[in-house]
């Protein structure tokens, strides 16, 4: 049965408001089904439109993941890097530009009830008058056994105890159980 | 309908109380009050020690006149222009850095010191937890013998608890008494004896079964064939409990825990969830004996979609092997022994 995967949201703008007059940045991951296995390359191109270089004061490109949920936030960079608005004027904001790094082992992304774990790559682009723009765009990191993001029981109710054998039925529902989670963020 | 967010409930997500610009302006505000008055303080002192007469005629004489009181204006406004300024120079250095510039400088300054808790993982597996301690000590029949993690229902606490409020009683006991023997009860404090008594009692309780639970369940022995773990591994897992008990039900859990802190107020709050539960052994009406242990050989196997062990600065997911007793007529005990669980490959 083929696993369905939640279209992960891509953020545009920092204020929340797209005008015609702003200036838009565009990112795109080179697996469209966002999917890295640990270990793993990953590239993004990227590109800037609707602004003048003159306008710009510099852009930086992070390859990150950060928690969600409950507790205060974790972030870690694995991947960072500045460019200047000399840089910027230089390579010509219009062409598409590309980055690329190697993810690392861990963490891999995770959905639990009161952590999520979530990867991203994240464009910030700083505006000479002092504004920032931020466009991002997730992905999952998963391994090559674990092919879908692990996802938490919801704790309430305990693994039905038939030995230690049962734990490839328990490994089964949970499979199922991730694939309906899936799901529900899809919807 | 437009809900109106409550200043006392937690922020969620990125809901924003006011403008954070604002808070920005406050802080910097407070931190140079702070060290300017912390310098305006200092010069007194200095200008008192070094030149009095130059002592402006507002300043009232007593409060520079003795040795101490200048020490402790001193050190007071000290303390105040190294915070005023460390919080100013904090501020300055952050106002024009995203969240990954910040987290980036924070990751090269601790690689330097290497105690990043990105860096503090295994070689090559960031976040991981390495978990040397687990495996310090040789087991007797398994690889290793895991250790024990003393849980928050320690004794230490109980026994501090009993013993400063039952002094406090004894004391106030001893007043009440004297104001009688002078001839002028306290008869507010004499009330009060009753209700704090009452406090002290179940203090002392409270102690004296944190001390039979420690006493009276013998050692538990968690042993394991290997380690760390990987999803999708199988492992021998050795377990055996000692002492003189009668048990109405013993269990034994492998147990991963989502654990997360998080600021309330001036609160720092842990909250914690079991994520995954895998029942390793249950047994009923177990009779166990200083002679024969109750001594147990299982297999784990660990499934192969689980989250691997994770340590953030804020968040962390944690597993372990969970044993729990009901017992009588000692109080139920429950004993945690951690382990850790790489990702797969």
């Amino acid at each position: 049965m083929a696993i369905i995967l939640p279209k992960l949201s891509r953020r545009r703008s920092s204020t929340g408001v797209t005008s015609e007059s702003q200036p838009a940045i565009r990112l795109t991951l080179c697996d469209p089904n966002s999917m890295y296995l640990a270990g793993g390359e990953l590239t993004a191109k990227w590109r800037i439109s609707r602004v003048q270089v003159d306008e710009l004061q510099g852009l930086e490109i992070s390859v990150l993941w950060h928690t969600e949920g409950k507790g205060d936030e974790d972030l870690h960079v694995h991947h960072f890097q500045r460019i200047g608005d000399a840089k910027l004027r230089e390579i010509g904001v219009e062409n598409e530009q590309s980055i690329q790094c190697v993810l690392p082992a861990a963490p891999l992304s995770y959905h639990g009830q009161l952590i999520r774990l979530s990867w991203c790559v994240r464009v910030r682009l700083y505006l000479e008058d002092g504004r920032d723009i931020v466009s991002e765009s997730p992905f999952y990191l998963v391994t090559q056994l674990q092919q879908t993001p692990c996802v938490a029981n919801s704790g309430e109710e305990e693994e039905p105890l038939k030995g230690a054998s049962d734990a490839s039925s328990v490994a089964a529902s949970r499979s199922a159980q991730t694939r309906s989670v899936l799901a529900s963020l899809r919807r | 309908m437009l809900r109106l967010p409550m200043p006392w409930s937690k922020k969620r997500g990125q809901r924003r109380l006011g403008n954070p610009s604002v808070g920005i302006a406050g802080e910097v505000a407070f931190s140079g009050a702070a060290f300017l008055s912390g310098v305006f303080g200092l010069s007194l002192v200095l200008i008192s020690q070094f030149a009095p007469q130059q002592v402006p005629e507002q300043v009232s004489s007593e409060a520079l006149s003795t040795s101490l009181s200048s020490w402790v204006i001193g050190v007071v406004s000290l303390a105040a222009v190294m915070i005023g300024a460390m919080r100013l120079v904090f501020r300055v250095m952050h106002l024009n850095a995203s969240d990954e510039m910040r987290s980036v400088i924070a990751t090269k300054a601790a690689a330097l010191e290497r105690l990043a808790p990105g860096q503090g993982g295994e070689v090559g597996l960031p976040n991981v937890p390495r978990g040397k301690s687990i495996t310090d000590s040789p087991g007797e029949y398994l690889c290793y013998r895991l250790p024990v993690v003393i849980g928050e229902d320690g004794i230490f606490g109980p026994a501090l608890l009993a013993l400063f409020w039952n002094t406090a009683w004894i004391i106030l006991l001893a007043v009440v008494v004297s104001g009688f023997w002078i001839g002028r009860p306290r008869w507010i404090l004499a009330g009060l004896l009753v209700p704090f008594a009452l406090i002290g009692r179940w203090s002392f309780l409270y102690f004296l079964s944190q001390v039979r639970q420690r006493i009276g369940v013998g050692p538990t022995v968690v042993e394991i064939s290997e380690h760390p773990l990987k999803p999708g591994g199988r492992y021998d897992l050795f377990i055996s409990q000692g002492g003189r008990l009668k048990l109405k039900r013993l269990s034994v859990e492998l147990v991963c825990e989502e654990e997360t802190f998080y600021r309330q107020g001036t609160d720092v709050r842990v909250e914690r969830h079991q994520a995954f539960v895998l029942g390793l052994a249950r047994q009923r009406d177990l009779e166990v004996d200083p002679q024969v242990p109750w001594e147990q050989q299982l297999v784990m196997e660990i499934p192969a979609n689980v989250m691997h062990s994770f340590a953030g600065t804020h968040n962390a997911i944690r597993w372990k092997i969970v044993v729990k007793g009901e017992s009588r007529p000692w109080p139920s005990f429950c004993r945690n022994y951690p382990v850790v669980v790489h990702p797969p490959g």
